[in-house]
């Protein structure tokens, strides 16, 4: 699904070069629920931007789905971005003033997708995420933890083939962040291949494979069983 | 459409997040394109062909005729004497010709005699000058021949003023207390820029009210409000005379028009004016070098050295001043587009090329465009009516037509793409991943 074979990415200032990620080799294959986990500064965002093609990388080569995305247009990124890709952030990043179902369609639109297909598919996510019934609130109305939740029927929308989130349970509480996690459990289940960066390890202990990045370089050498996923809690 | 729309409503939102620099940023760009349009309404009018269908065929004659010996003297005096004119007419070579000048007097109606006499303006000339302009009559009709006669061709307008009704033809007026028959009623009429009369640079202003027959304008003394040249004329001021000495000296008044149609009627002309002068000059009269001028009505403010130089300052100054509106138009946009920079990346994340960026932009630009039009265009008029109050001369150039309403538009919609357009490239090709990390 994901394979990077000597990738480096150098942030230059005129004063300076930070080597960000050194000649890293990465395989993640499809169905993986995989952890990126790391200390602070070490690469594991930049990683996942890079693997998002948010982000450029200087050396080595990106296989996505078993095609380079290197020297690929902008078209051909956006694309691929819209159409692979599903997006998680640790700060939801929804916009304010649409409602849940303006957020989720948003990508959608960029598809080409008719109305009926779009109106489909946002409410088959709002159902997957429990918020069928808010389709019409907007994000300040929620908690984060629903914000959260609407961010994932967003990336989910579009039925992407791999799920890459930043942290997404950075700015939630304990029980929040257990729903959100049992959320993509279930969906990683369905067939998703996931990427999540984290600073709790508790949270990389979900996951089935755990992958350490430090000062740039991977250590991908532990494995997790899934844990035994615990029940939501009702009215989240 | 239903993307448009969707667009639409984006930018709708992007503007309510931040209304008051909103606002502001379209007061600058509306206040800018205003008071541009303002001066390109002026400009426009004063530098366009009025009559499009024939200028090409119509001409200023002159002849370097004025007394005395000035062997470097080669620019034709700007008015001609009525022996000069006399003597360029009658050619056979134009299709139309005439003499002219513009006065004034106060007129009233026969029925009316109590009335307080009304200020109007005069055009003395002769009956070629409707058919040279293309001066459309809505009843009656011009002068059968160039005689002196007490008749008149009024303006609509004036027709309204002092009849209230058009059809006038055969009623009577007194001007100056002189009694005219009315013969012919002009339809709505305006030449703009009124080239045929440059001189005194009184080509900004309205049409005439009424039309003399030149000859009764000499017979009754009525002399040009605009630029009378006396060139060794002894006259001893008695009104009595004036007919005669105006005739027969170089009083000088005159401007005289010739239509000719073709290139060859212009070569005819010019050797006609060359072989007149050596004439002249054979008889001793023509004491100056040959100069004659036969300048194209589209040339004649140049010729006539006419032109509005107050109006080439503003419009200098008013293109300057758009300069700077856009300059801090887009700089303000610039902070509203940063300000929602996060926006823009988080829909480049989503999946938007940076193509379907510039739809939204473009929508954006066309709610700018639909809004700083109409704000530009209370500006020009708010513009207009202040350069009418400091140069009344200009009032008749305040109106816009669809066509300069249609370029103004556009004018409106490219400058707010380029007031958009940096902060637009700025914004989508800044780095996705800053902002969408918080």
């Amino acid at each position: 699904m994901i394979k990077i074979n000597n990738l480096s990415k150098i942030f230059r200032t005129d004063l300076i070069e930070t080597h960000a990620l050194r000649q890293i080799n990465l395989q993640v294959n499809e169905g993986e629920f995989a952890a990126l986990t790391g200390p602070s500064g070490s690469g594991k965002s930049t990683l996942l931007n890079v693997l998002g093609t948010l982000e450029s990388f200087d050396q080595g080569d990106y296989l996505l789905d078993g095609r380079s995305v290197k020297g690929l247009s902008d078209r051909e990124l956006s694309a691929l971005r819209n159409e692979k890709i599903g997006f998680i952030f640790q700060g939801f990043n929804l916009i304010k003033d649409f409602s849940l179902f303006d957020n989720i369609e948003l990508p959608l639109r960029y598809r080409g997708f008719s109305a009926a297909e779009r109106k489909r598919r946002v409410e088959q996510a709002l159902e997957t995420v429990g918020l069928a019934a808010r389709r019409d609130y907007h994000p300040s109305q929620l908690s984060g933890g629903q914000q959260q939740r609407v961010a994932i029927a967003r990336a989910i929308a579009g039925e992407p083939r791999i799920l890459l989130a930043d942290e997404p349970t950075g700015n939630l509480d304990s029980l929040m962040a257990r729903q959100v996690m049992e959320l993509l459990e279930k969906i990683n289940q369905q067939g998703c291949t996931i990427l999540m960066v984290t600073h709790d390890p508790d949270q990389a202990r979900r996951a089935n494979r755990h992958i350490q990045i430090v000062d740039g370089q991977l250590n991908d050498a532990t494995m997790y069983e899934p844990l035994a996923s615990e029940p939501l809690v009702a009215g989240a | 459409m239903e993307a448009l729309l969707h667009n639409l409503k984006l930018s709708w939102f992007s503007i309510k997040r931040a209304p008051l620099p909103y606002a502001l940023t379209l007061l600058i760009l509306s206040l800018g394109l205003g008071t541009f349009f303002s001066n390109a309404t002026l400009y426009y009018w004063m530098n366009r062909d009025p009559i499009p269908q024939k200028s090409a065929t119509l001409f200023m004659a002159r002849i370097n005729s004025t007394p005395g010996d000035c062997t470097d003297c080669f620019e034709p005096p700007r008015v001609m004497s009525y022996m000069d004119m006399q003597k360029m007419s009658g050619s056979g070579i134009p299709s139309a010709e005439a003499a002219m000048f513009s006065s004034d007097a106060y007129a009233k109606t026969v029925e009316n005699q109590q009335a307080t006499p009304s200020q109007v303006e005069l055009r003395v000339t002769q009956r070629d000058f409707f058919k040279l302009f293309d001066v459309p009559f809505l009843h009656g009709e011009t002068w059968p021949d160039n005689k002196a006669r007490m008749e008149v061709v009024i303006s609509k307008n004036t027709a309204l003023k002092f009849f209230s009704r058009t059809d006038v033809v055969g009623q009577e007026m007194l001007i100056d207390d002189k009694l005219y028959k009315v013969i012919g009623v002009l339809d709505d009429w305006a030449m703009l820029p009124r080239l045929y009369d440059v001189n005194g640079r009184r080509s900004a202003e309205p049409a005439e009210d009424i039309y003399i027959p030149l000859e009764t304008a000499y017979d009754l003394a009525i002399q040009s409000n605009t630029q009378n040249s006396y060139f060794d004329v002894d006259w001893d001021g008695n009104m009595a005379t004036y007919p005669q000495m105006a005739r027969t000296n170089f009083a000088n008044q005159l401007q005289f028009w010739v239509q000719l149609d073709s290139p060859e009627k212009v070569q005819q002309y010019q050797q006609f004016l060359k072989n007149l002068v050596a004439d002249e000059k054979a008889a001793g009269r023509h004491t100056r070098p040959e100069s004659n001028k036969l300048d194209n009505i589209l040339d004649v403010q140049k010729a006539m050295r006419a032109t509005n130089e107050q109006l080439d300052a503003f419009a200098l100054v008013a293109s300057l001043f758009l300069l700077v509106c856009v300059v801090n138009a887009s700089h303000l946009s610039l902070n509203r587009y940063m300000a929602n920079q996060y926006e823009f990346s988080l829909r480049r994340a989503l999946g938007a090329s940076r193509w379907q960026l510039q739809g939204q932009i473009l929508a954006d630009v066309l709610f700018s465009s639909v809004l700083a039009f109409a704000a530009a265009l209370l500006f020009a008029q708010l513009g207009l009516w202040t350069i009418n109050s400091l140069l009344p001369s200009t009032r008749a150039l305040a109106g816009w037509d669809w066509q300069m309403v249609a370029v103004m538009a556009l004018f409106v919609v490219l400058i707010s793409y380029l007031v958009t357009l940096y902060p637009a490239l700025k914004t989508s090709f800044s780095p996705l991943n800053q902002q969408l990390k918080q």
